[in-house]
């Protein structure tokens, strides 16, 4: 086992040294495709080995990575002088004195610094198979006039080890090295492009990010104070006595890296950098772990205040971040606004904690790695094929690049709709929490929940009806030919999405069902074929197949259903002068935003102050 | 002539409307509407939508800026469809008849199936027409109908994608 | 057995429901209104017109409506679970949008963008009906809400009241019908249909009656006399409603539908959970 993960992670970074030093396409292209097998057999058989195991490390690697945590803090304070952030020197400087303050605190422990469990093999494998096409897609995507393609790939693919670490490590402190170490990576990959507007989005992700890491700190000053233990295991075995204050300071990090209002800036930052950017740090990585985080101490908050307050909170983004995303025209910001909106939903299903709504959860985490990378990916191939960036370019889609809007459509059904794993999540959590009403709380989730997958699919169809908008008689379909690793990674998302949707019963009882397991105990779902029960209810596999077969015909049949009908003109009450109805731009909604953003620090403060309780 | 076409008097629909008339003919046709005369009793209801309306009821006398709605609002009409002229102005012009801005009568612009005499007609009137009207109706077929010089109306009505 | 003759002889069930209201609307009206089987008059009259059409994609959508609507009244009647019924729904109202976006008319657009508002008018209430509904009976199954022993309009009646007032958002009649808006919009979304296309939209509209009535019909528990009373009474009191007001803005739609109804049911289903 121990072989296996030091391959996951270690793998890839000598690729991205590879790469990064030979600077050739070829080396390049080849050994970014190479990752795909590797790292999906690795994490497989990983993922077929006996698990949980806790891994020894040797000595010298703690001894590193305090260093390299150093190093680390030094270079972002050096950033700050650099780039004149007074901001990020302080913070960096704040980190420096808590980091020394800590490792003074700490004394030695037993515990193994590795732990490999469910959840972190699940991320491995999303990881290797959402992940790593991006890094494909990236090296096709950056042909097209931008510069420095060896370096960027070379960043996205370490970054994919760095990420199996994050997940694989037990050591809070060692935690605490690669979560900054993700956010290093943002901040090099949002200023890669180097331009003002570049520079200012990273210099935010930077600090931003590093509130983050200040409260792991200041986390762990507290569980090392109080508790004597630094590890996730060390704190799941007497959840009773650890210190809520210490949570909470976690659950606030988690806010910050999910990109949870009010630190929701910087993830909209993320979209000047090139797209593959943003595909990784919302698919597979960076933002995901925030509910990673929440999913290990959800077995100590479950009940608490504060995972209600974290209920609150993370529902409310839900819904918000719909909200504002309804009067956003830029694509890749649409998608953004929604991946904020589905983290604070998986986070929500964290916090509840009960081995359903973390099935729930984790269906999400899974579902939406997919469904994020995929129209991230789509949003690339728009903007470097179509030039389409916002939405009112959209116009005429499904004439000018109908495969990428039939992929965009997929990419947006799977959101939403009926018989998605999204879809899914969001279901079990309304039965999971109607059991437990007694609570203010939880009806609000029911709300929150039915409102805000309300209001995406208003988000999603709002796009969806620009693209296919024509006078009259779709005849010019051009099916323009796009280059050939697009086509494999949207076919390999497409495929992966289709499948695990046909079969979703046994995907959930058999694989996801486990790894809830794993955390919160067993939860009351199984399958018979492919048919998915969850306590008395039933999701029938000739519904999922009938919503199934409806959607597929209602996203692809326009391009093979020709009536043979007379066309005539739209109605326009009769006149001849064109009258254009683009969309609504939901001003009214635009103008609230600073409230939303407002009431969402409150609700912040309310997590740490109430739910820490350090009242 | 298959099976349907049986059913199809029963459920006339009904789209009015108003070329350039002193709206006393309109009046009748609220009247029309309303609980005194019903005619919703024979089915007929008023659309205001010529995709899905069958009897095309033209009052007034067809002003030169409606020539050209008037005949798209025929075009955009599926048939089979009936034209009923209400009124002395749908005529041949009526009181406006050769004036500077009228094209008088609705017989120029679009092919008429019905004539309701009267200035304004009485409701009578207009049901009796209407009843006319859907007799002619049913012997129609659903073969399309052209306008006089079709092509080159359809391409001056057209309307163009943009961008 | 009857959920089985009720999924599929819907439409023909619907058209006579909508027959019926047609009737009833013009008696309220002191009119005498057209015959019962109008609206299969209707029917057979829209299958002899000539196809007409804006685009294949429109009228596919318009037929991709009437199935999806369809398909979920089936997995309302034939499943088991209330909660993916109501999800089921969205698809119908995606088909519609979709198709009403598609074409160029600015009608069809703001009909399609009003359908939204409708939307979210009425999800989460939806949502919340079938939370209450599960509270009381304490299963999401259909069938144990009909075999409850107790009256679940007795214990969530704001809850009932709600939906009540949701029907008109649902079923598109005054005040809340905002997206269709017959002498505003012209029918919003159905605007473009034309003949045998149309037709398809006109009749997922009868499903639609079933669907909702199946929602109303519920609160009657194992009581079905009184389910059909319910049923009855919310009928007259939607027909009554729509001869009596004025269409109103979608925002004032929207606002009272989450200040007033989804607050008030809300609070039911609270309290009810509290007091169990
Ligand atoms: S026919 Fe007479 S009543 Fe009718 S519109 Fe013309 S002028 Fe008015």
């Amino acid at each position: 086992m121990g072989a296996l993960v030091t391959l996951n992670i270690v793998l890839p970074w000598i690729a991205a040294l590879i790469i990064y030093l030979a600077k050739k396409d070829v080396v390049t292209n080849v050994l970014t495709f190479l990752m795909l097998p590797l790292l999906s057999i690795i994490a497989y058989l990983a993922y077929i080995q006996p698990h949980p195991v806790l891994i020894e490390t040797p000595k010298w690697v703690d001894l590193l990575i305090t260093v390299y945590d150093f190093g680390l803090l030094a270079y972002f304070f050096y950033q700050g002088i650099v780039r004149k952030n007074s901001l990020i020197a302080i913070l960096a400087s704040i980190q420096l004195i808590f980091l020394v303050i800590v490792l003074l605190m700490m004394n030695h422990s037993l515990t193994p610094n590795l732990y490999i469990d469910d959840v972190t093999l699940m991320f491995y494998l999303i990881v290797a198979i959402v992940g790593v096409p991006i890094a494909i897609f990236a090296t096709k995507y950056m042909d097209y006039g931008e510069k420095g393609k060896h370096s960027f790939v070379a960043i996205v693919v370490w970054f994919l080890g760095v990420m199996n670490f994050a997940v694989s490590v037990n050591n809070i402190e060692w935690f605490f090295a690669l979560f900054e170490t993700t956010t290093l990576a943002s901040y090099i990959m949002i200023g890669f492009r180097g331009d003002k507007e570049a520079v200012n989005n990273s210099n935010l992700a930077l600090w931003m990010n590093q509130i983050g890491g200040i409260a792991i700190l200041l986390a762990l000053m507290v569980f090392i104070k109080i508790n004597g233990v630094y590890h996730f295991t060390d704190l799941l075995k007497n959840p009773s006595l650890i210190s809520m204050a210490a949570l909470g300071f976690l659950s606030l990090s988690a806010l910050v890296k999910g990109a949870q209002m009010p630190f929701h800036k910087w993830l909209l930052g993320a979209m000047v950098a090139p797209t593959p950017v943003s595909a990784i740090l919302h698919s597979a990585t960076m933002v995901k772990i925030a509910p990673y985080l929440i999913l290990r101490i959800s077995p100590i908050i479950k009940g608490t205040l504060l995972a209600k307050l974290l209920i609150i909170t993370t529902g409310y983004v839900f819904v918000v971040a719909a909200v504002i995303a309804l009067s956003q025209d830029n694509f890749k910001k649409i998608l953004a606004y929604s991946t904020i909106s589905l983290l604070g939903l998986m986070m929500l299903g964290a916090a509840v904690g009960t081995p359903v709504a973390v099935t729930a959860s984790l269906v999400l985490i899974i579902f939406h790695a997919f469904a994020k990378g995929f129209l991230f990916v789509e949003a690339g191939v728009l903007e470097k094929v179509f030039h389409v960036k916002y939405i009112n370019q959209m116009r005429r889609l499904i004439e000018r690049a109908p495969l990428t809007l039939m992929f965009i459509f997929f990419g947006f059904l799977n959101m939403t709709f009926v018989p998605f794993g999204t879809f899914i999540g969001k279901w079990m959590m309304i039965e999971e929490v109607s059991n437990f009403l007694q609570h203010g709380s939880y009806i609000l989730l029911i709300i929150y929940v039915g409102a805000g997958s309300a209001f995406l699919s208003i988000l999603y169809m709002k796009v969806l009806g620009i693209s296919v908008r024509k006078a009259h008689g779709i005849e010019k379909i051009n099916f323009v030919k796009l280059p050939a690793t697009f086509n494999f990674v949207s076919v390999w998302y497409y495929v992966w999405l289709l499948s695990m949707t046909i079969f979703i019963a046994p995907f959930i009882a058999d694989f996801v069902v486990p790894i809830a397991a794993s955390i919160a105990g067993q939860a009351d779902i199984y399958a018979t074929g492919l048919t998915l029960h969850m306590y008395d209810s039933t999701l029938y596999f000739w519904q999922i197949l009938g919503a199934l077969i409806l959607i597929f015909l209602i996203h692809a049949l326009p391009y093979f259903v020709k009536f043979k009908a007379d066309v005539v003109h739209p109605y326009n009450c009769g006149e001849v002068f064109p009258r254009h109805m683009e969309t609504w731009n939901f001003e009214c909604i635009a103008r609230y935003e600073g409230y939303f953003v407002a009431f969402s620090i409150a609700l912040f403060i309310m997590v740490v102050v109430l739910g820490g309780g350090l009242l | 002539m298959g099976f349907f076409s049986k059913f199809r008097k029963k459920s006339p629909w009904i789209l009015h409307y108003n070329t350039g008339g002193c709206n006393g003919c309109d009046i009748e046709i609220l009247s029309a509407l309303a609980p005194r005369y019903d005619i919703e009793r024979f089915g007929m209801l008023n659309r205001g939508n010529p995709k899905q309306a069958d009897i095309l009821l033209v009052t007034g006398p067809v002003t030169k800026n409606c020539k050209d709605v008037l005949r798209r609002l025929y075009l955009e009409m599926a048939e089979p469809k009936v034209v009923v002229a209400m009124g002395a102005c749908a005529h041949g012009g009526g009181i406006f008849r050769n004036f500077y801005h009228v094209e008088n009568g609705v017989n120029n612009i679009i092919p008429v199936d019905v004539w309701i005499p009267g200035c304004a007609p009485r409701v009578e009137a207009l049901i009796d027409g209407m009843v006319e009207a859907v007799e002619i109706w049913e012997k129609k077929s659903k073969e399309k109908e052209f306008l006089k010089d079709h092509e080159n109306v359809i391409k001056t009505l057209g309307v163009e994608d943009d961008g | 057995m009857i959920n089985v003759i009720l999924t599929v002889l819907a439409p023909l069930i619907g058209g006579v429901v909508y027959g019926i209201e047609r009737v009833v609307k013009a008696r309220m009206q002191k009119r005498v209104g057209p015959p019962l089987l109008q609206p299969f008059y209707d029917f057979f009259k829209l299958m002899d017109k000539r196809p007409i059409m804006i685009h294949s994609l429109h009228a596919l959508m318009g037929i991709m409506y009437f199935i999806a609507e369809w398909f979920a009244l089936a997995v309302l009647l034939l499943g088991n679970d209330l909660l993916i019924a109501v999800f089921f729904h969205v698809i119908a109202v995606l088909a519609l949008v979709i198709g009403a976006s598609s074409v160029r008319s600015p009608y069809s657009v703001l009909g399609a963008l009003r359908e939204l508002m409708h939307m979210i008018s009425y999800e989460p209430l939806m949502v919340l009906m079938v939370v209450a509904l599960y509270l009381v009976v304490g299963s999401f199954d259909i069938r144990d809400v009909l075999n409850y022993e107790g009256y679940p309009i007795l214990e969530i009646p704001l809850v009932f009241f709600a939906f009540l007032l949701t029907i008109p958002m649902m079923l598109q009649k005054s005040p809340f019908d905002v997206a269709e808006a017959h002498q505003e919009i012209i029918g919003g979304p159905e605007i473009e249909y034309s003949g045998p296309f149309y037709e398809a939209l006109y009749t997922g509209k009868w499903i639609e009656y079933i669907y909702v009535f199946t929602f109303v019909f519920l609160f009657g528990g194992s009581h079905y006399w009184l389910g059909i009373l319910l049923v009855v009474l919310a009928f007259l009191f939607i027909n009554l409603l729509d001869n009596s007001s004025a269409r109103l803005d979608f925002r004032t739609m929207v606002k009272f539908a989450w200040s007033v109804l989804i607050p008030m049911a809300a609070l039911n289903v609270i309290l009810l959970a509290l007091w169990q």
